[in-house]
């Protein structure tokens, strides 16, 4: 693993060569991950690794032509290889009126305390015992356990021939477990994410999953249709995800995206969900384990991109907020859906008849301009009566939007990061529950 | 170019095993190795088995990536990346252990050797039942795609004009306001050693071309997109060169601006024609993952899912017609899956999944031949890097076609009333692999055996063994093709895995037809929130 200090040597060395083909800007970059995991199923260890990996990438300019090549071997023949491939290929690319001059210095937001090296120094032994107190949470209650254990210490270092310099070092971690009953008809899943091993708590997690498994065997079918459900974070965070990656401003001024009005413009003002929907970003938030700064070396500044319900921002690359006249952005990271008040009790307890939904599973884009999505629900689905759960239904496919899931919704409990976000558990009415599903 | 010899000692579990002592067999573009790998090797080897290894592997692994996107008239990014490293598997106290570094030395190997070993025994504890691998012959050999054109060696500026010249045809249609043209190549050349006397070099070449246009319409504030469904290929450049990728730029940007304009389905039980260009990828995922024995066992349960084909279904369970024959098959021409010895050093080969519509076969590595009673491993191993865990992945598995020649004319002839189906759209399918849905890129309204017009919006939902119960019609010999996927995700952590999937087109009869069409939903979301 680089230490800045040793990245950024590395880093002069690359762009002082490629300077030295007349008329070349550039920007390189070094990313490292030392990391290992742990691999369990059917109640026992299936594999495990420790792995090193690493990426130097250069990018030569030669005014509107550019072009990128990227090794993973630092000896003086590949450095000179990577740049040299670099500088070949940007000069015989065709010139792109898009391209911009490499980024001179910039300033980040602090990010404190991202990297643990408690999680970066985790050994074999110490994964395997967390698989364990998992594996034996499923033996006490012979319920079919799997789950995966996996940790890193990461840098990303960027430096441009005009004075640009980015580095950023943080761990990461994440921990999931499915378990099953004997009988093939109940499945449950807890999972959570940290840039600390110690956030991480595999026994509680194995309980949350097993005791999931077991209360929904044998589950009843319900007719498919439009229901009231209640959301735990996993299920709201990949649906959050794919409406976040939509926030581009590109795609909305070029009428191509559900933030694009009709007839031209976007929809930024435009009130689009209710006050207690806010979606942010926050590279800051260490738990989130994401840079300050994007890969083309744009500071991330903390941004409300949907704020009390309202569309605020889209997301401005460079060229495109050069043309448009808009600040840069860059390419938002961190992502934060805000929570509110209720517990995923009192969601259900306000629930006559609906769904209670753990996971979703096999997400796709149906219609780009509705961001129309079908899946799955998976790994503990119920039903709610009159305010409380009771009793396993068979999963559904949905095919549903996330801005319908926003727009619907009236009651959010506080966050917990999950899918590498912040995601409260959440209520929403008329959900598309479309088809059945026999998986469990 | 230079041939080299090998000869190096291997230690195994039970001790020093015989000399391997190999000429090259053949020598060929980019397959020479360094001889300096071989003492890498034998030295790392040597390391896991002196540190308690019963089993051990390595393989050293060179990727070399290609990219180019475009959209209208320019080049968007180029790109070339490489990497490179090694990787050592071992089995100690019954329990895998893997550990990689890019830093290929003999110091290097020998640590990460020791380091997989150390791991294993930490899982050992772990462990309920120790890992036994199947049998396999020590093969030594060399194997390379068949290919005229190395991709790698085609300027640059050919690919960058042919991709701008498809961009350039498609704008011209009134109608399209973008386009998005692309190319990736990949090569993996690897060599593969373990103690039970492996000793294979391998180069596998894939590229993949393509493009979608898309068609707005401002007024309204809708748009479409038509994507080109040219498969992605074990091949040469000449592949793309004989292609019809640019002859066809014009008609998919056409068929882009009418898809705009085209009525949305009417949701309902239709027959259902599916071209090779979608059917693939059904196959993929209804055939394909289900029939992968470690899902089927509970391996990949915590991520993608496990599978209806269990194991006492084998032999027993109906999954479609008795037209239908599946086979597995990492030998197939083109195909992405295919090479010559999977990554536990076992030779590719060809046998059935599914027997005139009976499940009869599973996918399998040479951990998992014992799981079935079988003797030996079916070579479907693989990792897709140096720092990758080697584990099972999908072969190539293709439909195969009837006897009789036919054609997808002939089944939209017999046909009352139905959808043609091209390319593929969205897909997802549930974690046991029952409950699909599929879209695709491009539908026609099929009546009284005639296309009549184009549709949008079109879905088609079923069962997995519903749906190939439904299939009453193949196309012959002469209508097969190869799909695939570059990039088909399994394990934690993720790998990718390229493989294809050959099929004539077919027919389904009273398949379950949706509309995807919000367009209402998302005007009255317009009016505002709550």
């Amino acid at each position: 693993m680089q230490t800045a200090a040793q990245a950024q040597r590395l880093l002069d060395r690359v762009l002082m060569l490629a300077k030295s083909a007349k008329g070349a800007v550039a920007t390189a970059s070094l990313r490292g991950t030392d990391g290992g995991n742990t691999r369990f199923a059917v109640n026992e260890i299936t594999s495990s690794g420790d792995v090193e990996r690493l990426s130097l990438s250069v990018t030569v300019q030669f005014g509107l032509r550019s072009a990128t090549a990227s090794t993973n071997q630092l000896d003086d023949r590949s450095i000179d290889d990577v740049v040299a491939r670099a500088t070949r290929m940007a000069r015989l690319a065709p010139e792109n009126v898009e391209e911009l001059p490499p980024l001179a210095r910039q300033r980040y937001a602090a990010v404190k305390a991202a990297r643990d090296s408690k999680t970066a120094e985790l050994t074999p032994a110490e994964r395997a015992k967390a698989a364990a107190a998992v594996i034996q949470a499923g033996d006490a209650t012979k319920v079919q356990i799997a789950g995966f254990y996996e940790h890193a210490a990461e840098t990303f270092a960027l430096a441009s021939t005009e004075g640009l310099w980015a580095h950023h070092a943080w761990t990461s971690c994440a921990l999931s477990c499915t378990a099953r009953t004997p009988d093939g008809t109940g499945s449950g899943w807890a999972g959570a994410s940290s840039n600390r091993a110690g956030d991480l708590d595999a026994a509680a997690m194995a309980k949350a999953a097993v005791d999931k498994a077991v209360a929904s065997a044998r589950p009843r079918k319900l007719a498919p249709g439009r229901y009231t459900v209640v959301l735990e974070p996993a299920a709201v965070a990949s649906m959050t995800l794919v409406l976040a990656a939509q926030l581009g401003a590109r795609r909305a001024e070029e009428g191509r995206s559900f933030f694009a009005k009709p007839g031209g413009g976007t929809r930024i003002g435009d009130k689009l969900f209710p006050e207690t929907i806010t979606l942010r970003s926050d590279p800051t938030d260490t738990a989130l384990t994401t840079p300050p700064f994007d890969g083309d070396g744009v500071p991330l500044a903390p941004t409300r991109w949907i704020d009390k319900g309202s569309l605020r921002a889209l997301s401005y690359g460079r060229y495109w907020a050069k043309k448009q006249g808009k600040p840069v952005t860059g390419t938002p990271a961190g992502w934060i859906l805000e929570g509110g008040t209720a517990t995923r009790d009192e969601l259900i307890k306000g629930v006559k008849r609906g769904v209670l939904v753990t996971h979703l599973f096999y997400i796709r884009m149906l219609d780009p301009q509705g961001i129309l999505l079908t899946g799955l629900t998976r790994d503990g689905t119920f039903l709610i009566e009159n305010g409380a759960i009771v009793a396993p239904v068979m999963n559904f496919r949905f095919n549903e939007s996330p801005v319908h899931m926003l727009a619907r919704c009236d009651g959010l409990t506080a966050t917990t990061v999950v899918e590498g976000m912040r995601a409260p558990a959440l209520r929403t009415h008329d959900f598309n529950l479309a088809s059945l599903s026999e998986a469990v | 170019m230079k041939l080299s010899r090998r000869s190096f000692l291997v230690g195994g579990s039970a001790g020093v095993l015989a000399a391997l002592a190999s000429p090259r067999l053949i020598s060929a573009r980019g397959l020479l190795t360094d001889p300096a790998l071989d003492d890498v090797i034998k030295r790392a080897l040597s390391a896991a088995t002196k540190a308690g290894a019963s089993y051990a592997d390595v393989r050293i692994v060179r990727r070399r990536n290609e990219g180019l996107q475009t959209r209208e008239d320019r080049i968007e990014s180029i790109s070339s990346t490489e990497e490179y490293g090694i990787g050592v598997r071992v089995i100690a106290g019954g329990a895998w252990g893997f550990a990689a570094t890019p830093a290929v030395t003999v110091g290097e190997g020998e640590r990460i050797a020791r380091r997989a070993v150390a791991i294993a025994k930490a899982n050992a504890s772990q462990l309920k039942r120790p890992v036994v691998l199947a049998p396999v012959p020590p093969n030594v050999d060399v194997w390379q795609t068949a290919l005229i054109k190395d991709p790698f060696k085609i300027p640059l500026e050919d690919k960058a004009e042919l991709l701008l010249a498809i961009n350039r045809e498609a704008m011209k249609v009134k109608g399209v306001k973008f386009v998005s043209a692309r190319y990736a190549g990949n090569a993996e050349w690897k060599l593969f050693a373990s103690t039970d006397g492996a000793y294979l070099e391998q180069e596998i070449v894939r590229l993949a071309p393509g493009y979608s246009v898309t068609a707005v319409d401002d007024k309204r504030g809708e748009f479409e997109t038509r994507a080109h469904t040219l498969a992605p290929m074990q091949a040469g450049w000449e592949y793309v060169e004989q292609s019809s990728l640019l002859a066809d730029a014009r008609m998919i940007a056409e068929q882009a601006v009418e898809k705009l304009k085209a009525p949305s389905v009417t949701p309902g039980k239709r027959d259902l024609i599916l071209d090779p260009s979608n059917l693939w990828l059904t196959i993929h995922e209804s055939i394909g993952h289900p029939t992968e024995l470690d899902r089927a066992m509970g391996y990949e349960a915590n991520y993608a899912g496990t599978s209806f084909a269990t194991t006492d279904k084998l032999g027993k369970l109906r999954i479609g017609t008795p037209i239908l024959t599946f086979y597995a098959d990492k030998t197939t021409p083109g195909g992405l899956a295919t090479c010559g010895y999977d990554d536990d050093g076992v030779a590719t080969q060809r046998w059935n999944l599914v027997d005139k519509g009976v499940f009869v076969g599973y996918q399998t590595t040479r951990e998992q031949a014992a799981w079935i009673g079988e003797k030996a491993s079916r070579g479907t191993s693989y990792a897709d890097s140096y720092a990758s865990f080697p584990f099972q992945r999908m072969p190539n598995i293709s439909l195969a076609p009837a006897a009789k020649e036919r054609s997808i004319d002939d089944l939209i002839a017999a046909t009352e009333d139905g959808i043609v189906i091209v390319g593929n759209g969205s897909w997802s399918i549930d974690q046991q692999r029952f409950n699909f849905q599929f879209g695709g890129q491009a539908f026609w309204e099929v009546k009284h055996g005639k296309k009549t017009r184009m549709l949008r919006d079109v879905a088609y939902q079923a069962n997995t063994l519903e749906f190939w119960s439904a299939c009453d019609q193949i196309g012959g010999p002469s209508s097969w093709q190869l799909g695939g996927a570059m990039t088909d995700g399994k394990g934690e952590p993720a790998q990718s895995n390229a493989v294809s999937h050959g099929c004539p087109p077919a027919r389904f009869k009273k398949i379950n037809i949706l509309s995807t069409n919000q367009r209402a939903a998302q005007a009255s979301d317009r009016k505002g929130g709550q």
